[in-house]
């Protein structure tokens, strides 16, 4: 009964979106970019060159996916083991606002300003990473409370207002390639060093999950962590694990927002937990965790946030762009069911008419599939 | 007497199993109906057939009240058969009477009558002699108190065949009394009973008639008068001796493990010694304590009280990565929940046992594959390349890849709980062999097994236990179907 199964599951498993875990996203980001593309040539006329994809513009869409795609990368990471975190949105605000406090109030330098900024949310995540580790309490009950307690001690710590640099942290943004004009429009291009800081991460924590112990455990604790556990893998400390590295996450990509706009704000991080968790579930890792990886998360991270500049080019109003990065979280996150729901429809189908025109069992070896199909 | 239900030459083929062949049973009004037999007789299967989770293959038939009828989990609920499982499946946040009536509840124009669902509960409980109250939540109710709610239940919708199927599992001794109590009260109430257990003490003092199952066969059916324990044991024994496996006899050498008056999660006081080339069987009933035992020795679970020695040296292991640093190794009863990460290639599952005992940061994956496809080729898992997911895999390979991930670790002392269970015949051999292989190498294994020709073809030696407690220990040519079933679920002292 269970080779039968096991060829059956083989058939199914022709699917070329199931061979390539990325594929299917990828497919539909392309499509996606073809379609903007195609919408801005029919409006120039077919004479001017589609401004969405000039080198500008690509520049553009990568300073704003720079700080939610470091963080991306640590909501990866955490999802995979089987956690998720809501608090990383406030978190990053109280982080800007200790920073900016300490340069601009309590005048630490910047430096130490900085790290104090990275080791709050460190601590911070440590602290409910203990918790969710030594408890049963799920996940995302414990970092919803840590959400709203952030928020309000940023805001204690600002007395709700905002905090106001002058500049300390422009090194940040500086362009790294100074003088590169863009050949199309002939503006200025930009990368400033965070974008870099945003890739290197991005390879880290690749190369982490991918070819390291570590990577491998946390792919076995989000898995099966009673197995894992069996195992010899110590499951409460992988758990703890990710999010010491999130809040190291958190941190960097705080420090980074902060040199963005110069002034440590509660506003800062809003919506950063809706936005990186959108982006790694598009890229194909799943809530209950185990299955995921850092490609499909970089292909989300430049997918969500090239959504809302495509809409900008178009000219469509702004509105129109939640709905549009709605509609694409639910198409990404569905499709790789759907096309697995296609391909053994269609695989039934050529295996039911190979048995017809093969004679054989006839109609009763098409009812034992579909029974067996149906008992499991 | 009346009859209420009639099984008429019901027949149970799974792909490759018979697991029934021509049952004929039947069960009157006010009648106890013990059925009893080994694990794997066919009992689990003849009850789904009676409550419609099961259609029976063509040719038989079943009769209710004389009238034939097919069987689905609506209609068995509806002519009045429920079954009361081993598990509860209740819902704990809800009280008694909630738990009754949910699915059937009373209600005019919608509207929930609580007062008379209510009324109905506690008449019920006070027919039964219960002090349950009504409004109790079920999940604060011990399992005895459970289950007496489950029959309550029955009672309320005036239900005519009751099954329990091992209703003792996990009872204390007055619980059991309670139980026995409350079947006595019912069954003169009219009701059918078919009661399922291993504990034959149960079932003389409770049963009316009996029926022994063997292998998926009816052995024999009596009355209670004058039907002695030796009588049932020697009818539910009696394989052909030819279906057993023969297995090589390995040189067999020093102590490697020793368990001194080991306590802890239901185990009660268990002391052996392994020896180096030896299969040591630990048989019993389900539910006899084996596998928590295993959970204790492998560090898995609690040990509260006792001593575990390796080597001759005492070991403490609180967590299964200390007992996998000592050498030790746990293929698992529930491989796909405790044993694989299914939805992994081989490579990934095969090498994450053995993470921790190389060295370095890094985890290359040329490694693993050649690791992995090197396992392929050894135990003949049935798969393209190691790249392939375990959960594409079937039973025996998926077992296969439990067994190559413990042996990348260069474990010593193997704990195999339930090798082979629901594993086809040629993979079953191939498993065998694997494990004289390991034995070959100087390893040693315990093996905790419910399937009587492994236990008895494989071990070296054979301990029962029962009720968390070792019954004794069996050698050489002791180790027969007969003994072990008596001390499994007979008195000790037969």
């Amino acid at each position: 009964m269970n080779t039968e199964i096991a060829e059956q599951k083989r058939v199914v498993r022709g699917s070329l979106f199931q061979r390539h875990e990325n594929l299917t996203v990828l497919a539909i980001f392309i499509g996606f970019v073809i379609i903007i593309v195609a919408l801005q040539l029919m409006m120039g006329g077919g004479h001017r060159f589609p401004t969405f994809i000039s080198p500008v513009n690509l520049l553009n869409i990568l300073q704003q996916v720079g700080v939610p795609g470091i963080v991306a990368v640590g909501m990866t990471i955490v999802m995979i083991s089987g956690g998720i975190d809501l608090s990383v949105g406030m978190l990053a605000s109280l982080v800007s606002i200790v920073t900016a406090t300490g340069i601009s109030k309590w005048h630490l330098g910047v430096g130490a300003s900085i790290l104090a900024g990275i080791m709050t949310a460190v601590v911070l995540e440590t602290v409910m990473g203990y918790i969710i580790s030594r408890t049963k309490v799920e996940p995302f009950i414990i970092t919803l409370g840590g959400m709203i307690t952030f928020q309000g001690i940023a805001l204690l710590l600002c007395n709700s207002r905002e905090v106001i640099m002058r500049g300390e942290l422009d090194f940040l943004k500086a362009n790294l390639i100074r003088g590169a004009k863009d050949p199309v429009s002939g503006l200025n291009l930009i990368i400033p060093p965070y974008v870099l800081i945003f890739f290197v991460i991005a390879l880290l924590g690749g190369l982490l999950l991918n070819y390291t112990k570590y990577g491998r455990r946390i792919y076995a604790v989000g898995t099966n962590p009673h197995a894992a556990y069996l195992a010899g893998i110590n499951v409460r400390n992988m758990k703890l694990s990710v999010y010491v590295i999130m809040g190291f996450l958190v941190g960097i990509g705080a420090v980074m927002l902060l040199a963005r706009v110069n002034t440590g704000i509660i506003t800062l991080g809003q919506g950063l937990e809706i936005d990186s968790i959108a982006m790694v579930v598009i890229g194909g890792t799943a809530l209950k965790g185990g299955k995921g990886n850092i490609v499909g998360t970089l292909i989300g991270v430049f997918f969500l946030g090239s959504i809302g500049n495509a809409m900008n080019m178009l000219r469509l109003p702004s509105e129109v762009q939640f709905v549009a990065k709605g509609l694409v979280v639910i198409i990404a996150v569905t499709a790789g069911d759907v096309s697995a729901k296609v391909s053994e429809f269609l695989s039934r189908r050529k295996e039911v008419h190979w048995r017809r025109t093969m004679g054989g069992e006839g109609r009763a070896g098409i009812n034992k599939i579909v029974k067996s199909s149906q008992t499991r | 007497m009346t009859q209420i239900l009639q099984l008429r030459n019901i027949s149970k083929t799974f792909p490759g199993v018979l697991a029934l062949q021509n049952i004929s049973f039947d069960l009157d009004e006010g009648e106890v109906h013990c059925l009893c037999g080994e694990n794997g007789a066919g009992k689990s299967t003849l009850i789904k057939i009676l409550s419609g989770a099961y259609q029976p293959d063509e040719g038989g038939e079943i009769l209710f009240d004389g009238r034939s009828v097919v069987l689905n989990p609506h209609l068995a609920m509806k002519m009045g058969i429920q079954t009361i499982y081993q598990e509860h499946i209740v819902f704990e946040n809800l009280n008694i009477t909630e738990n009754i009536f949910t699915g059937s509840e009373i209600s005019t124009r919608g509207i929930l009558q609580k007062d008379e669902m209510r009324k109905r509960t506690v008449e019920v409980l006070k027919y039964l002699k219960s002090d349950l109250s009504p409004e109790m939540k079920m999940g604060e109710l011990t399992s005895g108190e459970q289950k007496t709610v489950e029959i309550a239940k029955g009672l309320v919708f005036k239900r005519r065949v009751i099954i329990l199927d091992e209703p003792t599992a996990s009872f204390s001794a007055i619980e059991i009394e309670n139980l026995l109590e409350i079947i006595r009260t019912i069954k003169n109430s009219g009701l059918g009973i078919i009661y399922i257990s291993h504990h034959l003490e149960e079932v003389f003092k409770i049963g009316d008639r009996i029926t022994v199952l063997r292998d998926g066969r009816k052995v024999s059916s009596y009355r209670f008068d004058g039907l002695t324990k030796t009588t049932l044991i020697k009818d539910m024994v009696g394989r052909d001796p030819s279906t057993f496996y023969r297995r090589e006899s390995v040189p067999i050498g020093e102590v490697v493990f020793e368990a001194r008056n080991v306590s802890g999660n239901g185990a009660k006081n268990i002391s052996f010694v392994l020896r180096r080339g030896e299969i040591l069987g630990i048989a019993g009933m389900t539910g006899s304590g084996r596998s928590e035992l295993m959970n204790v020795l492998f560090g898995s679970a609690r040990l509260d009280f006792g001593e575990i020695l390796i080597h001759g040296k005492i070991v403490k292991h609180s967590t299964p990565k200390a007992a996998i640093k000592s050498k030790m190794c746990f293929i698992t009863e529930d491989r796909q929940n405790t044993g694989l990460f299914l939805p992994q290639t081989i490579a990934q599952n095969v090498t994450i046992a053995n993470l921790m005992n190389t060295k370095g940061f890094v985890a290359r994956q040329t490694d693993d594959v050649r690791i992995g496809d090197g396992f392929v080729r050894r135990l003949g898992i049935k798969a393209k390349d190691s790249q392939t997911r375990v959960m594409n895999l079937s039973g025996g390979n998926q077992q296969k890849v439990v067994l190559a991930k413990w042996f990348n670790t260069n474990g010593e002392i193997f704990i195999f709980d339930e090798p082979t269970l629901g594993i086809d015949v040629g993979a079953k051999q191939e498993i065998y062999k694997v494990m004289v292989e390991l034995l070959k190498e100087g390893k040693a294994i315990i093996m905790v097994s419910s399937d009587m020709p492994e236990v008895i073809s494989m071990s070296d030696r054979v301990i029962v236990m029962k009720n968390g407690e070792r019954m004794g220990e069996l050698t050489g040519e002791e180790v027969s179907e007969e003994n072990i079933l008596t001390y499994s679920i007979g008195d000790k002292a037969i």
